[in-house]
């Protein structure tokens, strides 16, 4: 089984840039499950349900989870395993990096990522994270990258733990860009497929919170082109 | 239960610097140099995000808010003007105490005695305050995202939406930064495609 495990950012951003129904298709595209846990249920439907500003956004996600688009991880993993194993990333993956001075740990990935993160280590088979948040990408991506731009960022030594930092480094993921350049491809967005729509679909993903650069977004359109 | 005096060492040192910003800003608002709160609550804001505490943040919103609210003249020609400014000056000393003390959770609750007074000041006043306070906590936000932590970690410090963040992390340009990703985003998008065949 293939599982699509999407963190709260890309929903988001998906929805603000009016692009959430193109999961439906590109569901019907893919030989697996789409999943968000409970934690990103919360973020992405029950406090946004809450709030009357973003309460039609938090319908439309539900729409897709009451249609089977989306599914719940706990329909897969055991919720209380999920949540132990949770505990053991956000411990792991908040202890790689601590000031030199005072050796303050810093916190980089909260609750919803982590779970993320937990229920690809447990499910029982491939599966791939949509994540837009850097930190989180870089923690399970190349964690030794986060030592200099954390130190640039917050103009101060940092010292990286090397044990930890092995025990997050395993993860596949993607963007939101990445997955609506996918939909781009197989002509599922019910728009003229030229890169002027793609140009249009991966600012608005990056304006609503998609951690992406200008250039990635040109190297993005540079391989429609070839 | 009696709250803890004494902390570690980084945690009197850190409340020490809090005091200090308290006593500053006590003295700018009784000046109305609206400037020199926003200096003061820019220092607090770097020390907010190395420490990632609610009381760095707290305190940076407040400081930050009244040199909005002291910006705007006209404010202070409005009738509910006095009452307010008296009410927070008084409650900036009990902070100012607290923070002597290194009692960060009385400290908290003074802050947070300030917050529900302007939410439940009426009148145009509460309401232009009311305005600025939630600017305020999203534009800390946006710093607090600028200096590296993350967008969730950002939310839950100051209690606001993913959802509001979003739209302001998209006007950001920390993105632009280069950084030497470990997978390109040739290799991103092949390993999408093959997940999908």
């Amino acid at each position: 089984m293939k599982f699509l495990i999407f963190d709260a950012g890309p929903i988001i951003s998906l929805t603000m840039s009016g692009l959430l129904q193109v999961l439906e298709k590109l569901k019907k595209d893919f030989k697996g499950e789409f999943i968000i846990t409970n934690a990103v249920k919360r973020e992405v439907i029950d406090r946004p349900y809450k709030n009357k500003k973003y309460k039609l956004e938090s319908i439309q996600v539900q729409n897709l989870l009451d249609k089977g688009i989306l599914k719940l991880s706990s329909e897969f993993v055991d919720e209380n395993k999920l949540n132990k194993e949770t505990d053991k990333i956000l411990k792991r993956a908040n202890s790689v990096l601590q000031t030199t001075y005072n050796k303050k740990k810093i916190k980089l990935i909260q609750e919803g990522e982590a779970t993320c993160l937990a229920f690809a280590n447990l499910c029982e088979g491939e599966s791939v994270i949509v994540v837009d948040e850097r930190n989180t990408r870089l923690l399970g991506e190349a964690p030794e990258k986060l030592e200099a731009l954390m130190e640039r960022k917050l103009h101060t030594l940092l010292d990286f733990n090397s044990e930890f930092a092995q025990i997050t480094n395993k993860y596949k993921m993607i963007r939101s860009t990445e997955l609506m350049y996918l939909a781009f491809k197989k002509n599922l967005l019910n728009l003229e497929k030229d890169i002027e729509t793609l140009d249009a679909i991966l600012y608005s993903l990056k304006f609503n919170g998609t951690a992406i650069s200008s250039e990635e977004i040109e190297e993005i359109k540079r391989l429609t082109k070839k | 239960m009696n709250e803890k005096e004494f902390g570690s060492f980084e945690e009197i040192q850190d409340m020490s610097n809090i005091s200090r910003i308290l006593k500053e800003s006590k003295q700018a608002i009784l000046v109305k140099d609206w400037m020199k709160l926003k200096n003061l609550s820019n220092q607090t804001i770097h020390s907010a995000t190395i420490h990632q505490d609610p009381v760095n943040i707290v305190i940076a919103v407040l400081v930050y808010s009244f040199s909005k609210v002291l910006q705007r003249e006209s404010y202070q020609r409005m009738k509910e003007w006095d009452l307010f400014y008296k009410y927070i000056l008084e409650n900036w000393d009990l902070m100012i105490n607290a923070s002597q003390k290194n009692k960060k959770q009385e400290l908290l609750n003074y802050a947070g005695e300030i917050r529900n007074y302007l939410n439940n000041m009426t009148g145009n006043l509460g309401e232009y305050i009311k305005d600025i306070f939630r600017k305020a906590e999203i534009n800390k936000a946006f710093k607090l995202y600028e200096h590296g932590i993350s967008s969730a970690q950002t939310a839950e410090l100051l209690g606001i939406s993913l959802w509001d963040l979003a739209s302001y992390i998209g006007q950001s340009n920390i993105y632009e930064t280069h950084v030497n990703n470990k997978i390109s985003e040739k290799q991103r998008i092949k390993l999408i495609e093959d997940f999908f065949k």
